[in-house]
């Protein structure tokens, strides 16, 4: 064994590969995805979680195009 | 590529055969074996056989459905995306879901990107070869005296004064038409990743949508792009036509060169999104609203432009494939959502049993089945053709007369093609009309015209996602569920004609899954009425017009009729007396002819 230090191991070996009650993006009836309107528009909420109002457009006239 | 000679076999009748295998790398090893009658300069009988299996359609069985587009993708490695388009639309019918419709302009603008990026390298740097004055020098030197005589009639549009010249900018690695077109591919492989993610098979289509990032850029990269190759296809139509009216004036009867009936296929593509719902009970509507109208042509008439029938025409005969029937196999599909009865020779009841064998020309002798297209007037097993893509999607677009955009109208007898002004040509407007023929330059003519079509469509879509896109729309996904029982079929064009995909799931899983691509339908051997595949029909009987004797014989007539079908990239012909004596004349004509002698 090399010499190096490392840090305690804070995983059990037995940890499962999925916690219950998380959602797998295999299941049925995925989630809406938040930002996403239903009518096929998006605001700035899709590309981020901080502060998105802010990032949305001034006039309403304009399109919502959030980057990604 | 290979060509085998083998004398003596035939004395009497002073057959020489001769065999060309592999004639390129598409699904297994393509062989065309013909009997040549070098007195009378004419084929006197030809096979299409293919010597590897592949089996998609064995080991699809019991995979999940989603993973169909990505696995079928890896059947081509030049049109591998038409695979997953048209997986898609197959699993879009099953899963009972329709792409957002930004998401079908982008499928669309990615399919656009492709069939200019595959026609171009095909037609400019493979079939191009076979025309090259290196080539022409060989084969034909007295056309060449010709053509250096000859002043070409397009010369303002494309700067080269004689047929020769043109000839010359075909030499592969030298000519500047062979490398502009690199370039050009490079440029439209560009395009295509900026809708598809990857090419050339794709990482962003999905069934229910696509992953690109729908955002203004995506367009206007894709756009600048196109813009700044439209000249090339301009004047690409215009070199073309030169050359191949040059040869029909030159050379009389070479309309008989891979000439045979007017039996044409094409399955339609470009979905329209405002029609398109993927329901099989409405297929009829929103095929005929594809911007490539399907349909079949047979003896120059338009019969149907009804996806239904279409599908319910599929026949996968046997006869000289290496396979054992499935006749007495269960059914997975007996009538179709419409109710009609679907029989046990359609891809949705097929059942693969290969059976290895031995070569027997007498009998069995390719790995290819033999897809059939049954004419419900008169019984016939029609063994449809694809023109090598392009020839049958204008031919049935131009006969329907639907398609009807700013850029592209069809007008009943002709296509009519407005591409917008480039670098240095003027908004020009191109007009490809039904030829008399279905016949090598006419499959060949077609391709080029199809560049433009296709950029020509581009620039529609792009307008119509840009809309959209400046109307606030991004969706371009929608969720669904795999259901546990399902059928579904999808209709597309690949790159050089018909597309199909049969898939049926049981369990959650898929229980059989049928890909249908151009050259099995091409490439067919004789089915069991004895009728030869598109192949061996528009090459049997051919004049041949190459000057050289058996000795030296290079068979560039007979390539040219193969290749026009665009039976994807020809690789190197090795050739061989019979007996086991090698004949030390090998050339490649990736390599030219002039430089291949070894």
């Amino acid at each position: 064994m090399a010499q190096i230090r490392v840090g305690k191991p804070d995983v059990a070996p037995d940890t499962p590969s999925h916690t219950k009650g998380v959602r797998m993006g295999n299941e049925r009836h995925a989630r809406f995805p938040r930002g996403h309107h239903k009518d096929g528009t998006a605001d700035a909420r899709r590309s981020t979680g901080v502060r998105p109002k802010k990032e949305n457009p001034i006039l309403s006239v304009m399109p919502n195009l959030p980057p990604g | 590529m290979a060509i085998e000679e083998q004398e003596g076999v035939e004395e009497a009748a002073r057959l020489v055969e001769m065999s060309w295998d592999p004639i390129t790398r598409i699904i297994g090893n393509l062989g065309i074996y013909t009997k040549i009658d070098f007195a009378n300069r004419r084929v006197v009988e030809c096979h299409s056989t293919s010597s590897l299996f592949r089996g998609y359609s064995v080991f699809m069985r019991g995979k999940d459905p989603r993973d169909a587009g990505f696995i079928t993708s890896r059947i081509c490695g030049i049109c591998g995306d038409n695979h997953t388009t048209c997986s898609v639309y197959a699993q879009n019918m099953a899963y009972g879901i329709k792409s957002p419709k930004l998401a079908d302009w982008i499928i669309n603008l990615g399919e656009a990107a492709e069939y200019m990026f595959d026609h171009t390298l095909f037609q400019d740097n493979l079939v191009f070869v076979d025309f090259c004055e290196a080539m022409v020098r060989d084969t034909n030197p007295g056309l060449l005296k010709r053509a250096r005589n000859t002043e070409a009639p397009n010369a303002a549009i494309h700067g080269k004064r004689t047929i020769a010249d043109i000839m010359e900018a075909f030499n592969p690695f030298e000519g500047d038409i062979y490398k502009e077109a690199l370039k050009v591919s490079r440029t439209t492989r560009e395009m295509f990743c900026l809708m598809e993610g990857r090419h050339v098979h794709p990482s962003t289509i999905y069934p229910g949508g696509v992953g690109t990032m729908p955002g203004p850029t995506v367009f206007t990269d894709y756009l600048s792009r196109l813009l700044g190759i439209v000249d090339f296809f301009k004047k690409a139509v215009a070199l073309n036509d030169d050359v191949f009216d040059f040869f029909y004036e030159a050379l009389p009867g070479y309309e008989e060169v891979g000439r045979r009936r007017v039996l044409l296929g094409c399955w339609g593509a470009f979905q329209d999104p405002e029609v398109v719902d993927y329901r099989y009970e409405t297929m009829n509507e929103w095929g005929k609203a594809m911007y490539v109208t399907p349909g079949v042509v047979v003896d120059g008439k338009l019969i149907t432009t009804n996806l239904v029938d279409i599908n319910l025409g599929i026949r996968i005969l046997l006869g000289s494939s290496y396979y054992d029937d499935w006749v007495k196999e269960e059914p997975f599909v007996t009538h179709d959502p419409l109710g009609n009865p679907i029989d046990i020779r359609h891809p949705w009841n097929q059942t693969t049993l290969p059976a290895p064998q031995r070569r027997d020309f007498n009998g069995n002798y390719s790995w290819v089945m033999s897809p059939r297209w049954l004419d419900q007037r008169t019984g016939e097993h029609l063994a449809l053709d694809t023109g090598g893509g392009p020839f049958a999607r204008l031919y049935t677009t131009a006969l329907a007369g639907v398609v009807d955009t700013p850029y592209v109208k069809a007008t009943g007898s002709a296509v009519r093609i407005s591409l917008p002004k480039g670098e240095s040509l003027p908004e020009t407007t191109l007009e490809w009309r039904i030829p008399q023929w279905s016949n090598a330059i006419e499959r060949n003519r077609a391709r080029v015209y199809f560049t433009a079509y296709a950029a020509a469509m581009a620039v529609y879509f792009i307008e119509q996602a840009l809309a959209r896109v400046r109307g606030g729309d991004t969706k371009v996904f929608q969720d669904f569920d795999v259901p546990d029982e399902a059928i579904g079929c999808g209709f597309h064009e690949a790159v050089r004609g018909v597309l199909s995909h049969h898939l049926v799931i049981r369990d959650g899983k898929i229980a059989n899954y049928h890909p249908y691509p151009p050259t099995p339908w091409n490439a067919s051997p004789r089915d069991e009425f004895g009728t030869p595949g598109p192949y061996e029909d528009a090459v049997q009987d051919m004049p041949i017009f190459e000057e050289n004797g058996p000795d030296d014989f290079k068979g560039v007539d007979i390539m040219r009729a193969v290749r026009s079908f665009d039976p994807c990239l020809p690789c190197g012909v090795h050739m061989y007396l019979g007996k086991g004596r090698t004949l030390k004349k090998l050339h490649s004509p990736m390599f030219g002819a002039g430089a291949g002698n070894v």
